[in-house]
């Protein structure tokens, strides 16, 4: 298989790697650099555990093709609280008890992250459409709602790049 | 101001920031250096003899190191915690689509899986035992010893004397669906074999201590070569209860010498893993004509497909909760546990309870209807309390707090007012309000030793380490734990280092299932505790020149009583430091049990119970058949709480798991095929389909609990589901006996209803 060079923004550094083209942006986050931060619930686009941002925008990371990222900036749950400091989502998460195994955690995380960016201040029926594709079993979502709507409340969620 | 610095108050999980920022390494995140992927064959047939496997076209398929079969096993081809009937790899007979019949290991998962179609195995196909009543009368065998894994019948008092007594009998048969835990992390991890010999397996796990003994006895392998580390883990519910990948992990490092991972992808998930088990319940039912129960008489079948894994254990809970947390003086319970070649049932959240529940109050409300009582006041009127006789004719542990979470919800705005909350604005659009009770045993049960064990360490610094086996497989029993243990030694809980899950580091407190975690771990952390409190005063006392009984604890150090004279916890371990010495405390707690034992259903009874009522308001779009779930009220009692973000947490994820089980969650089933294998087909509730919750907890303290408290991980997703249904059955008038109530079933049944009140 003929690989591929792709350069991209992988949590505001500049990345250069060349890899076969078959590889998911997926793959490349936990197996070229070892982020294991996303995670893979189903491999299908199904669940929704895999979201990253891609230039802002939440997306799938399962169903996203290396090459797709040529030139964009992509931002995984590691490159949310960088310097140590935690984005506003994540406080609140931990704040209000939306985390419990955790699994879905990083995904939710940041599909409420992409709502926040173009949305300061979602209502309720907002926040459930974002996260629709993120499914969650253990918390039964309601505390997720809370520290959504708590993290916007909060405001000041960082620009974590993009066209947004 | 309440008496306790931490127990009671909303505390946030001590592994929140790990998780939220996306430190924290599961299981399955795990890599190691050389590390080989491993790919399971799965069954072609659901029924089948094997006449041979070929492998020789895998294994020399590009990046293949090894394709492993039966022959490969050394020990016992055969693991289960209760009957060791299911093969670790197949060799002569499949009896399910997800059985293993070969594990490829190769430089990749690509490899790997590419490998899995190079296998070539001759079957010869058998028919397939599918329907649960069929598998009692079929001369088709899925094991050489019948169908019948397990039957009990347990009787008190005398259910036809009830019957003669009755005003009203009612009788109907209830079906439940095979539903699946959905944990976002599948079953899976990575096995590490070092130059000794010694096998570490990160595995999903919810029992790693049991875990090491069915990998040593498959292996043929020591156990004190073997540890299991079970952290952190993406979910259970019980469907990690029992062995996924454990063993065949252990097996790939031992053959190979080099790390091997394993992770299921959703569609082995879905077919090989555990599910709930469907049963098929048939309730009779006499009660006087002012609604006081007299007598139930249940015969409950469990499909508990190819192999028994914990069924035969979740029929019997069945048939314990078959009356429902009421006081009903005959009963007449039967059940079967029966093997089949659909998917294998074990435990999952409610464990039996969860099925029971739905029948008997189904049952309720249908004997509310004909009787013209309120349904909330029937329950009330029956429902069990302290020292009255319970379903087996056993006297629960007096901490029986059902009456009181009845009366929560009738205290509740949403039932005071109800037809303000019925009114909707269109005329498609149908509100109804349904409740239920349930209870759910808490622990193993008579018979089995059920027990927990703490170690906690005083530290350099003065903090302490707390060691805990039973793994924390997302619901917080670490942070509980922690909880407790900084209540009773007075300090704060980033005072304590909490070790968990790991067979060589933490000691073994039984398994992470049966509501049991948080009251075990927390007694034994209790006991740990108090003699860590008493070496402390030892040392304070020596240290200061007092008596020990004039000293208490107070934040972070020993002080005497009605004075300032104080010893820091870190001026009492840089003391032992210098005298070489350490202290460390170890303390076991064993289950109190019941008054009575079932010789013929071990496990039968329990003694300590939650309890638990929940009420739901619904509206229907009989246009559709969509039901949106609005609002559910839920009223635990677990007992003294521990953490109340921890409870609310269960209350409203178990509302949930329970709203999919009773409206969307089937894994459907046609001679063995699966009619949906992936996210797409089997559906489970999105943040749009979740209502608004409310949890109203009752505290009926428990007085051998830590702090009062019991279990509440199961209960928690029981009595939605009859809730739900019982709000659909009066928002249209229709009948419900089978579950998942899909929009089609509710359309066509709603059809028919105002079809006949139009003609």
């Amino acid at each position: 298989m003929e690989k591929v060079t792709v350069n991209f923004t992988l949590n505001g550094d500049h990345e250069s790697i060349t890899v076969n083209p078959n590889l998911t942006l997926l793959e490349v986050i936990r197996d070229v650099f070892g982020l294991t931060g996303t995670k893979e619930g189903c491999g299908h686009g199904e669940c929704g555990a895999c979201t990253v941002l891609l230039n802002g925008k939440a997306v799938n990371s399962c169903l996203v093709l290396i090459s797709q990222v040529e030139g964009k900036e992509v931002t995984t749950i590691e490159g949310l609280s960088r310097d140590g400091s935690l984005d506003p989502l994540q406080a609140s998460f931990i704040e209000t008890g939306a985390i419990q195994c955790g699994y879905c955690t990083p995904g939710m995380i940041l599909s409420a992250k992409s709502l926040l960016l173009k949305n300061g201040n979602p209502s309720d029926e907002e926040i459930k459409t974002a996260i629709s594709g993120n499914l969650c079993r253990c918390t039964g979502y309601a505390k997720i709602i809370k520290a959504i709507k708590l993290a916007a409340r909060n405001g000041k969620t960082k620009d974590a790049g993009g066209e947004s | 101001m309440s008496e306790f610095r931490w127990v009671g108050k909303a505390f946030p999980r001590i592994d929140g920031r790990d998780k939220a920022t996306g430190v924290a390494k599961y299981v399955t995140d795990r890599v190691f250096p050389n590390m080989l992927w491993g790919a399971v064959l799965r069954s072609r047939y659901p029924h089948a003899l094997i006449k041979g496997i070929y492998t020789s076209r895998a294994e020399a398929s590009q990046g293949v190191v090894a394709v492993l079969t039966h022959k490969d096993v050394p020990g016992l081809n055969a693991f289960g915690i209760i009957n060791q009937d299911q093969p670790v790899l197949c060799k002569d007979k499949v009896r399910y689509l997800g059985d293993s019949v070969a594990l490829v290991l190769a430089e990749s998962k690509e490899c790997a899986y590419n490998a899995l179609d190079l296998i070539e195995v001759d079957y010869e196909p058998l028919p397939v035992v599918s329907d649960m009543e069929d598998a009692l009368q079929t001369d088709v065998k899925v094991h050489e010893k019948g169908n019948i894994i397990e039957h009990v019948r347990i009787t008190k008092g005398d259910v036809e004397k009830g019957f003669r007594e009755a005003d009203l009998i009612v009788e109907e048969t209830y079906y439940t669906p095979r539903q699946m835990h959905t944990f976002l992390e599948t079953e899976g991890g990575v096995a590490t074999i070092d130059e000794d010999g010694n096998i570490t397996v990160f595995a999903g796990s919810q029992y790693p201590n049991r875990d090491i003994i069915q990998i040593a006895r498959s292996l043929n392998y020591p156990m004190e070569k073997i540890r299991v580390i079970a952290h952190y883990i993406g979910g259970g519910f019980g469907g990690k209860d029992e062995i996924t990948a454990q063993i065949l992990l252990a097996l790939g490092t031992l053959k190979t010498g080099r790390p091997v991972k394993i992770v299921w992808n959703r569609e082995e998930s879905l077919i090989a893993g555990q599910k709930r088990l469907p049963m098929k319940i048939t309730l009779k039912t006499g009660v006087t004509k002012d609604g006081k129960l007299l007598a139930n008489k249940a015969r409950i079948i469990a499909d508990n497909g190819p192999y028994t894994c914990l069924g035969s254990a979740i029929m019997k809970l069945a048939v314990e909760h078959a009356s429902g947390p009421y006081y009903v003086p005959h009963t007449d319970l039967e059940g079967f546990s029966v093997y089949t070649n659909n998917c294998i049932g074990s435990a999952f959240r409610g464990f039996g309870a969860t099925q029971a529940t739905f029948a008997i109050e189904c049952q309720l409300d249908l004997i509310s209807k004909k009787l013209g009582i309120d349904p909330l006041e029937l329950r009330l009127k029956n429902a069990l309390r302290n020292h009255q006789s319970a379903n087996l004719g056993h006297i629960p542990s007096p901490s029986v707090g059902i009456a009181e979470t009845l009366e929560t919800l009738k205290n509740h705005d949403l039932w005071k007012n109800k037809g303000y909350y019925l009114k909707t604005d269109r005329p498609y659009l149908k509100r109804g309000i349904g409740l239920a009770c349930s209870h759910q045993g808490c622990g193993l049960g008579s018979f089995f030793p059920d027990y927990g064990a703490a170690t906690i360490i005083l530290l350099p610094g003065g903090k302490f380490t707390l060691k805990i086996g039973c793994p924390d497989i997302g619901q917080g029993n670490g942070t509980a734990f922690v909880m407790i243990a900084s209540e009773v030694l007075c300090c704060n809980p980033e005072d304590i280092e909490l070790e968990i899950g790991d067979t060589r580091s933490t000691p073994d407190s039984g398994s992470t299932s049966a509501s049991r975690t948080t009251y075990t771990g927390g007694r034994a952390i209790i006991e740990a505790g108090n003699k860590m409190k008493a070496n402390l005063f030892a040392e304070a006392s020596r240290m200061l020149g007092v008596p020990p009984d004039s000293l208490e604890l107070r934040p972070h150090c020993v002080a005497v009583k009605d004075s300032d004279l104080k010893v820091t916890y870190a001026e009492i371990a840089e003391r032992l430091s210098k005298e070489n010495r350490f202290l460390e405390c170890y303390s076991r707690f064993d289950w109190p049990t019941a008054d009575l034992e079932f010789k013929e259903a071990l496990g039968l009874p329990h003694f300590i119970y939650s309890y638990i009522s929940e009420m739901a308001l619904v509206e229907v779009n009989v246009l559709t058949g969509e039901v949106s779930v609005l609002k559910a009220v839920v009223s635990p009692d677990a007992g003294r709480i521990i953490n109340r973000q921890g409870l609310e947490g269960q209350a409203e994820g178990g509302t949930v798991m329970g709203m999919g089980y009773a409206l969307m969650e089937e894994i459907r089933q046609v001679d063995g095929q699966y009619m949906n294998k992936d996210l797409s087909t089997y559906i489970i509730p999105t943040a749009q389909d979740a209502p608004e919750i409310e949890t109203v907890p009752v505290e009926k303290y428990e007085v051998s609990g830590p702090f009062g408290a019991k279990g509440i991980g199961e209960a928690v997703c029981n009595p939605i589901t009859p809730a739900v249904i019982n709000a659909i059955k009066n928002a249209l008038g229709i009948s419900i006996t089978k579950i998942p109530a899909t929009p089609e079933d509710i359309y066509f049944m709603a059809k028919k209803e105002f079809d006949l009140l139009r003609s």
